[in-house]
């Protein structure tokens, strides 16, 4: 049991120091699962939303296809994007291997699917009537989006919340496209991986406790905003 | 002859392959007030739906001021509001409820005295309300708020959807008043399906009966529902809940066919009549008797057992018969006078 509270105590020696390679790891996760959370919601909530809102025919096999893709393993995912932005793959002379945006890629399909299927579940869930009233009021096609958005507004945010804690906390795909270079594609996840393999708790707990940190301070967030909202 | 705001031609709306309405012709002259008596599920809120441009009609157009609309036509959208049966409140405060119509449509100057003189005119004062949340609100408060969300919007059709049927006395009273002000101060046209036909035929200048989708009559004929028994030789028959029977010497083209019998085609009187026609005879009580708006006429209605039949009557009528609520009266029909459904 000892060795597991000298590593927290070494955390702390880490975070509080400054420990430019931790917190080189904890940048680079922030950078990259922004950019896929961005990209995600960006085509997920549209996409949800028209899953959720509209009905046509296939609709319910394709739903099930999203909630299957919801469960989609890291690995596999990582192994996809590998082979297509290694060199010898379709996308390989965009020289995404090893890089940030291919890790963004891997996590955007990650994220996709999650985003999908909760916006969906969220506008579903809408009470019939909103979109009686909104169009009793007047509103436009880009108005009724709109709004529906707005009053589906706690839902959406819930979904984010979920894709934003799978993307943070995967290891498969960062691993596989990002190769884990230290101080260029090293996440904290594939960090903790690498330093507990090497016997190095105290990095693997320090980094730990900061993606508990994240979480934390994302939910107050969230939390926070849905009151004011 | 002025252009009607509303014009329908062979309209047929379907819901999963089922004909919910079909209405071969419908005109509602401009700042008319028109009411729709049908029974549950007969089609009157399909009807506004597509009146209020929520829905496409499945075959058929709709015309507008003279032209052809549809959902989120720019010609209508910010002319036509729906209040519809169940209304339903946003997420938000009542102020934001009531100014939120507005907003959509631009209409940035002047709100907040929008917004107050709507919920004045739905009897809330805006110090008491204007803040509130959406779930601090009683069912009939609920409906006031919707309804001042429509008249905010000060619109030239309002298409009223049973406004008083899930709420109190005193909230149908405001809501009634409030909805005729619009008529009366914005010249707008009122199309109202409701159960109350009371009110309707107190305030409206046309009614139409609505049925299976189909639009009939002038909404005060008499509907009898099935299910009709063979009696003898060409006669059918139902039983009323009082042991009495109604016969028609129409046989239906179904047991469980509708009749409906126009109210002329009954002679209401509280004296024995010896004409030797043979028409049949019923005996119920006066209920209620009802000034027309649009007409000297008074509308009786008669209960027998449980079915109510409405027959009209010119004053000095009532006044030779001493009609009152309450009197037995005799009812005389012709069992040929009976149109099926």
């Amino acid at each position: 049991m000892d060795f597991i509270l000298e590593g927290f105590v070494q955390a702390l020696h880490l975070l509080a120091g400054g420990n430019p390679e931790t917190y080189s790891a904890i940048w680079v996760t922030v950078r990259v699962s922004s950019y896929s959370i961005g990209c995600s919601l960006l085509m997920g909530v549209p996409l949800g939303f028209c899953l959720g809102y509209f009905d046509f025919s296939g609709k319910r096999p394709l739903r099930t296809v999203v909630d299957t893709l919801m469960a989609l393993p890291t690995v596999f995912i990582g192994l996809l994007v590998y082979a297509f932005i290694t060199h010898r793959g379709p996308l390989g002379n965009f020289g995404l291997l090893f890089t940030l945006p291919g890790i963004a890629i891997g996590q955007t399909i990650l994220a996709l699917p999650i985003i999908i299927g909760l916006s969906a579940t969220a506008v579903e869930s809408m009470d019939p009537k909103l979109r009686v009233t909104i169009m009793s009021m007047g509103a436009n096609r880009r108005q009724l989006f709109i709004s529906s958005l707005w009053e589906a507004r706690h839902g959406l945010l819930a979904g984010a919340i979920a894709a934003y804690g799978r993307v943070m906390t995967e290891v498969g795909i960062s691993m596989m496209v990002g190769g884990n270079i230290k101080w260029h594609t090293r996440t904290i996840t594939t960090a903790i991986a690498l330093e507990t393999n090497k016997g190095q708790f105290g990095m693997g707990v320090a980094l730990g406790l900061v993606l508990l940190a994240i979480a934390f301070g994302v939910n107050i967030s969230v939390s926070f905003l849905r009151r004011r909202i | 002859m002025e252009r009607p705001i509303y014009e329908i031609r062979s309209l047929k709306h379907s819901y999963a392959e089922k004909t919910i309405l079909a209405i071969e012709h419908f005109n509602v002259p401009p700042a008319s007030i028109v009411g729709i008596i049908g029974p549950n599920g007969s089609g009157k809120s399909t009807l506004l739906r597509l009146l209020g441009l929520i829905e496409r009609p499945t075959h058929g157009k709709i015309h507008f001021n003279g032209r052809q609309v549809e959902p989120f036509s720019n010609e209508a959208r910010f002319l036509i509001t729906l209040l519809p049966q169940e209304p339903f409140l946003m997420k938000r405060s009542v102020f934001k409820n009531v100014s939120y119509g507005l907003k959509l449509r631009g209409n940035g100057s002047n709100i907040t005295t929008s917004v107050n003189d709507a919920l004045a005119l739905v009897g809330l004062p805006s110090r008491d309300f204007a803040q509130r949340p959406w779930y601090a609100l009683s069912g009939g408060e609920i409906q006031r708020v919707a309804l001042a969300a429509r008249l905010a919007l000060k619109p030239k059709v309002l298409l009223l959807d049973e406004p008083t049927a899930n709420v109190d006395a005193a909230s149908a009273q405001l809501i009634k008043a409030a909805s005729l002000r619009a008529r009366q101060e914005l010249g707008a046209t009122l199309i109202i399906a409701s159960h109350d036909w009371e009110w309707l035929y107190e305030v409206c200048d046309e009614v139409r009966h609505l049925f299976k989708g189909r639009l009939f009559g002038s909404g005060q004929e008499n509907v009898i529902f099935g299910p009709w028994q063979h009696y003898q030789g060409r006669l059918w028959q139902k039983e009323l809940t009082d042991g009495q029977c109604i016969r028609f010497a129409k046989p239906p083209p179904q047991p469980d066919a509708v009749a409906i019998i126009e109210p002329t085609s009954i002679i209401g009187t509280t004296q024995t009549k010896h004409d030797g026609s043979g028409p049949d005879i019923l005996e119920g009580i006066v209920v209620r008797l009802t000034l027309k708006k649009t007409s000297d006429e008074i509308v009786a209605t008669i209960m027998i057992g449980n079915l109510p039949f409405t027959l009209k009557f010119s004053r000095q009528q009532v006044q030779a018969e001493n009609l009152y609520p309450g009197q037995r009266i005799k009812l005389y029909y012709s069992p040929v006078s009976v149109e099926w459904l």
